[in-house]
C-alpha cells in the first residue's frame, strides 16, 4: 500500500454512496419543511457575484429531488465554504452542508475530482499533510527553511502505513 | 505556566513560518508554554468537499494525540479550529459516530476521550490570558496605526459550532489591537472571504476576491491589515502582488499576523517575529513604530 491509486479510489463505492444519499435525503426532508426561498443565502453568497452560485436554487433543486443533476453540475464546486448562508438563514437551513454532501456524493460516484483537490488528497494520504514542507522567500529575496527559522521539524504521522490504514478504513475501503 | 499542545495544521507548518515563529516568541512572554507533539496530520477541513468522514477521522486522531499528553489544544489556524471543534461536538454527542471513530483510530493505537479543550490564538489572548495581562507587557505602543482586521470565515462562522468570536461583528482582535495602542476602524468588507478556499478549483476568481478586499482596505486608508489565519495570510500577503494584477490595481497593503503585532508592541526584535517573511510592505509599519517608540 505504498502509492495511492486515485483511479481505483474513484471506483463506485456502494457503501459510501448509500450513506451520503441518506444524508442528502435527510437534508431534503429538512429543507422541504423549512426553506421558503427568501434568497437571503444567495444575497450574501461569496461565490454568487463572480461564479453565479445561487444557494437558494441549490436548495430548490434538492427539494425537487434532482440530486443526479446537481451531482453532475460544476456549480457545486464553486462554493467557498464561507458559511454565510448557514449563518444567515432565518430557517436554519444550511446550503453549505447540502453542497458538501453533493460534492462528497460526486466523488463517491467516481466523478473527476476537480483542480488541485486531487494533489491535496494524495499528499494527505501519503504524508499526512496536504502539501510538502516548503522553502519560503523573504522580502529581501532570500530563502528560508523551517530549520533556518529556528523551528523544529514538521509534525507528521509517525507510521505512514498505520496512518493510511486509519483513514482508509473510513473513507477508501477499495484502495 | 499554562501549557498547550500546538496543533500546527498544514499551511502554517509547511509555509507560513512567520505565524509559528511569532506565536512561539510571544506566548511564553505571557506565561504560556507551547508544546510541540509528534504524529499530527492534516485536520481534514480542506478535504471536506471530498469526504466529510475523512475530515472527522483526521480531526479525531489529532485530538487524540493531544489527549494522550493530557493537554488542551491551541489551533492557530481557523480551519483546523473549526474541524477540531466540529469533530469534538459530533463525537461528544453521537455515540454511533464515536464508535466508528474509535475503530479507525485503533489502527494507530489512539483513542478519542473528549478531555481536551480547543482554543484559537484570539480567544487565548482575549479570554484566557486576558487583555490586562497583554497590556502590561506593552512597551512600544502601536500608536498612530489603524488596522483593518480580518478573522477568516472559519473562525467567525458557523456560530452554532461555538466560534470564539461573533459571526457578523467580531470585536476581540479590535480589543487586542486597542491594548497594543493601535486603532481598528470598521469597514463594510470586514466579514468577507479572502478567496483562499477557491484556490484549488478556480484560482483566477480566488485571486479576484483577494484583490477586491485588499483594494477596499487600501482605498479606505488603513495602515495595514491584521489577521489570524495562515490561509488568509497566504492570500493577502504572499499572493498580494498576483491579486493586484488580477484586479488591475497597484496594491501596497502591509499584512501582519496579530501575533507579530503583539510582539512589536512588546518591543521584541522583528527578526524574532518572522517579519522578514512577510512579502507585503511591512517596513512601513516597522519604520513608523521605530519613530513612535523613539
Amino acid at each position: 500500500m505504498s502509492v495511492i491509486d486515485l483511479n481505483s479510489m474513484a471506483e463506485a463505492q456502494a457503501a459510501d454512496r448509500q450513506e451520503i444519499n441518506e444524508r442528502l435525503q435527510r437534508l431534503r426532508e429538512e429543507v422541504s419543511d423549512h426553506c421558503y426561498q427568501c434568497g437571503k443565502c444567495t444575497s450574501g453568497c461569496e461565490a454568487h457575484k463572480l461564479l453565479e452560485l445561487e444557494p437558494h436554487r441549490i436548495v430548490a433543486l434538492l427539494k425537487k429531488g434532482l440530486i443526479d443533476e446537481l451531482v453532475n453540475s460544476d456549480i457545486i464546486w464553486t462554493c467557498m465554504s464561507c458559511f454565510k448562508c448557514k449563518e444567515r438563514c432565518p430557517q436554519k437551513v444550511a446550503p453549505v452542508n447540502i453542497l458538501f454532501a453533493l460534492k462528497n456524493l460526486a466523488v463517491a460516484s467516481g466523478k473527476q475530482i476537480p483542480g488541485d483537490f486531487t494533489a491535496m488528497l494524495q499528499s494527505a494520504m501519503e504524508k499526512g499533510l496536504i502539501q510538502d514542507v516548503q522553502q519560503v522567500n523573504t522580502r529581501a529575496g532570500e530563502t528560508r527553511t523551517r530549520e533556518q527559522m529556528g523551528l523544529s521539524p514538521c509534525s507528521k504521522p509517525e507510521d505512514p502505513e498505520k496512518f493510511q490504514m486509519t483513514i482508509m478504513t473510513v473513507a477508501m475501503e477499495k484502495v | 505556566m499554562a501549557r498547550y499542545a500546538l496543533f500546527p495544521g498544514c499551511v502554517m507548518s509547511t509555509e507560513q513560518y512567520g505565524y509559528e515563529v511569532s506565536l512561539k516568541t510571544v506566548l511564553p512572554v505571557l506565561g504560556v508554554e507551547i508544546v510541540d507533539l509528534e504524529g499530527f496530520s492534516c485536520c481534514g477541513e480542506p478535504l471536506k468537499s471530498i469526504n466529510q468522514m475523512l475530515t472527522l477521522t483526521l480531526s479525531a486522531r489529532n485530538i487524540a494525540i493531544c489527549e494522550k499528553e493530557g493537554l488542551d489544544i491551541l489551533a492557530p489556524c481557523p480551519l483546523c479550529h473549526l474541524a477540531l471543534s466540529e469533530t469534538k461536538r459530533i463525537l461528544d454527542n453521537d455515540p454511533k459516530m464515536r464508535e466508528r471513530a474509535a475503530s479507525s483510530l485503533a489502527n494507530e493505537e489512539l483513542k478519542y476521550r473528549g478531555t481536551s479543550k480547543i482554543y484559537h490564538i484570539i480567544d487565548l489572548l482575549h479570554d484566557i490570558i486576558g487583555l490586562e495581562a497583554v497590556k502590561e507587557k506593552v512597551v512600544r505602543p502601536l500608536s498612530g496605526l489603524n488596522f483593518a482586521t480580518h478573522y477568516g470565515c472559519h473562525l467567525i462562522r458557523p456560530s452554532e459550532m461555538g466560534r470564539p468570536v461573533d459571526s457578523e461583528n467580531p470585536q476581540k482582535m479590535e480589543r487586542i489591537l486597542e491594548v497594543l495602542g493601535a486603532g481598528s476602524a470598521h469597514y463594510p468588507e470586514k466579514p468577507d472571504c479572502c478567496g483562499g478556499p477557491l484556490l484549488p478549483v478556480h484560482p483566477e476568481t480566488s485571486l479576484t476576491k483577494t484583490g477586491q478586499k485588499l483594494k477596499a482596505v487600501q482605498d479606505q486608508g488603513f495602515s495595514g491589515m491584521s489577521l489570524c489565519c495562515p490561509w488568509c495570510h497566504k492570500m493577502f500577503d504572499s499572493k498580494q502582488k498576483k491579486a493586484g494584477e488580477t484586479v488591475g490595481a497597484k496594491l501596497n497593503v502591509p499584512v501582519l499576523y496579530i501575533t507579530q503585532l503583539v510582539g512589536l508592541a512588546f518591543g521584541i526584535d522583528p527578526g524574532k517575529l518572522g517579519l522578514e517573511l512577510n512579502l507585503s510592505p511591512v517596513d512601513r509599519i516597522l519604520g513608523g513604530q521605530e519613530e513612535a517608540g523613539a
